[in-house]
């Protein structure tokens, strides 16, 4: 009998290389989540922030091994209603409309060009992160969601992404308001910290500490679960956080080695600041192919019915993601050789 | 009809009572003699998954496998009599537990994860 395999029906690598490049990408990132707790125990108590990597993965792991998705969904988003205090702040900062108004509309940088372009391409990067998709889908699935759930989901959706971009704006309003007439530009996350005690007082200082550690948690978890999630759901392994870690072996093996190394490369002390920038880069640098798959299952009527993208937000899609990857393209090079 | 590529092809692979056993990661066909070719089997495993990166790599890690005794399923071969389509994923009447495709979990569960308070 005469065979013929499918690799001599055509090759299909195109799944292997989003999964490593992404897995790759999300792990910086989780590192810097780390590092961004580790830093507010180290603002916290003065112990310097690699000591705290190691407790502060353990932590992460033993929610995801104790914990079940609501848990985890719904006590991250309580905790990190903290970060309210960033709008709180700007309000009392008093900016003007027109600035604010101003504000929205891009312009182009007056000095270091480069450093400006790829704290840009970090934010853009910030804000599209593929391992949102994979936690937001895969907890629709552990949520049991079904097509009825899809109105909630434009819901939840939306006002999601509005919060979270309202909060981001308030960050970069106070970071405006106090440290630009200043001069400050920040080295350390020691200054940082200072943002919020201009508006808040002492307290600011501890609401800063808080919403760091808090929002670095929840992102680290739900960070480590997205791999864990898109690895075991890309070879096809049992996985879910409702199930026993027994009842899926392989996909708890992946969260805890995940996180292991994550700490790892906390504990060589490279800067989270500069770590989360890089991460959040390169994140950018990879959008298309982590979010271009997205884009096909988004058109593909075996999967989705008539619940198919139009054009207009496959453009958009696409159009983001491509300025997002050329910008970071060309401002991570010039970054790292320090040009301007 | 069925689209062996687009539908078969690195689709969700459940096994009885909906355990999760891998993906298809390589389709067999049999070629006959003045007639048309036939869909003879699917296979799951790192070989046939490697396979579509090159041969070469395919035979280094089916050796490294076999030599070292590794806890990973190489190759599983399931006859395309046994293989049924539902929706998007495929259903194979095999009991996953005792499947070579569970080599891995079962390794894992036993030597490792189960052994941690809580599992």
């Amino acid at each position: 009998m005469l065979l013929c395999q499918s690799s001599e029906l055509g090759r299909s690598d195109e799944f292997l290389v989003p999964l490593t490049l992404v897995g790759l990408v999300t792990l910086l990132v989780l590192a810097s989540e780390i590092g961004g707790v580790s830093l507010a125990l180290q603002l916290a108590t003065g112990i310097a922030f690699p000591w705290w990597a190691p407790a502060v993965a353990f932590a992460v792991w033993l929610l995801l091994w104790k914990g079940t998705f609501g848990v985890i969904e719904y006590g991250v988003s309580l905790l990190g209603l903290v970060t309210i205090a960033f709008v709180v702040a700007a309000v009392r900062l008093r900016p003007e409309i027109t600035e604010l108004g101003r504000g929205l509309l891009p312009s182009l940088p007056q000095h270091e060009p480069a450093h400006y372009w790829y704290i840009a391409v970090s934010i853009l990067g910030a804000s599209i992160t593929p391992y949102l998709f994979y936690f937001y889908s895969s907890g629709a699935v552990e949520d049991g969601w079904n097509e009825g759930h899809l109105r909630l989901n434009r819901v939840v959706a939306t006002l999601g992404t509005s919060f979270g971009g309202g909060l981001a704006a308030a960050v970069l309003v106070v970071a405006a308001l106090v440290l630009a007439p200043r001069g400050i530009a920040i080295e350390s996350c020691e200054q940082v910290a200072l943002i919020l005690t201009t508006s808040l007082g002492r307290a600011g200082f501890w609401l800063f500490v808080a919403s760091l550690g808090i929002a670095c948690f929840g992102a680290a978890l739900e960070v480590t679960l997205a791999v864990a999630y898109m690895v075991a759901q890309g070879l096809g392994w049992n996985w879910g956080e409702n199930v026993k870690p027994r009842h899926a072996a392989r996909f708890c093996a992946t969260y805890t080695v995940v996180v292991a190394l994550a700490m790892l490369i906390v504990i060589t002390g490279v800067d989270p600041l500069k770590l989360t920038l890089l991460a959040m880069a390169l994140t950018a640098a990879t959008l298309p192919v982590a979010v271009v798959p997205f884009l096909f299952l988004m058109n593909d009527p075996f999967y989705v019915r008539e619940h198919r993208n139009g054009w207009i937000g496959n453009g958009v899609v696409l159009a983001i993601i491509l300025l997002a990857s050329v910008l970071a393209v060309v401002s991570i090079p010039l970054e790292i050789m320090g040009g301007s | 009809m069925i689209h062996l590529v687009r539908d078969v092809l690195d689709s969700q692979l459940l096994a009885r009572r909906g355990l999760k056993m891998g993906k298809v990661d390589g389709i067999v066909l049999e070629l006959r003699e003045g007639a048309a070719p036939r869909v003879a089997a699917i296979e799951t495993g790192l070989v046939p998954l490697s396979r579509r990166l090159g041969p070469g790599l395919a035979r280094r890690v089916e050796r490294l496998i076999v030599d070292r005794g590794l806890p990973v399923n190489p190759d599983l071969r399931i006859p395309w009599a046994q293989v049924r389509r539902e929706g998007i994923e495929i259903r194979v009447g095999i009991d996953a537990e005792t499947s070579p495709a569970y080599v891995c979990e079962r390794w894992l569960r036993d030597r490792v994860i189960g052994r941690i308070p809580g599992a």
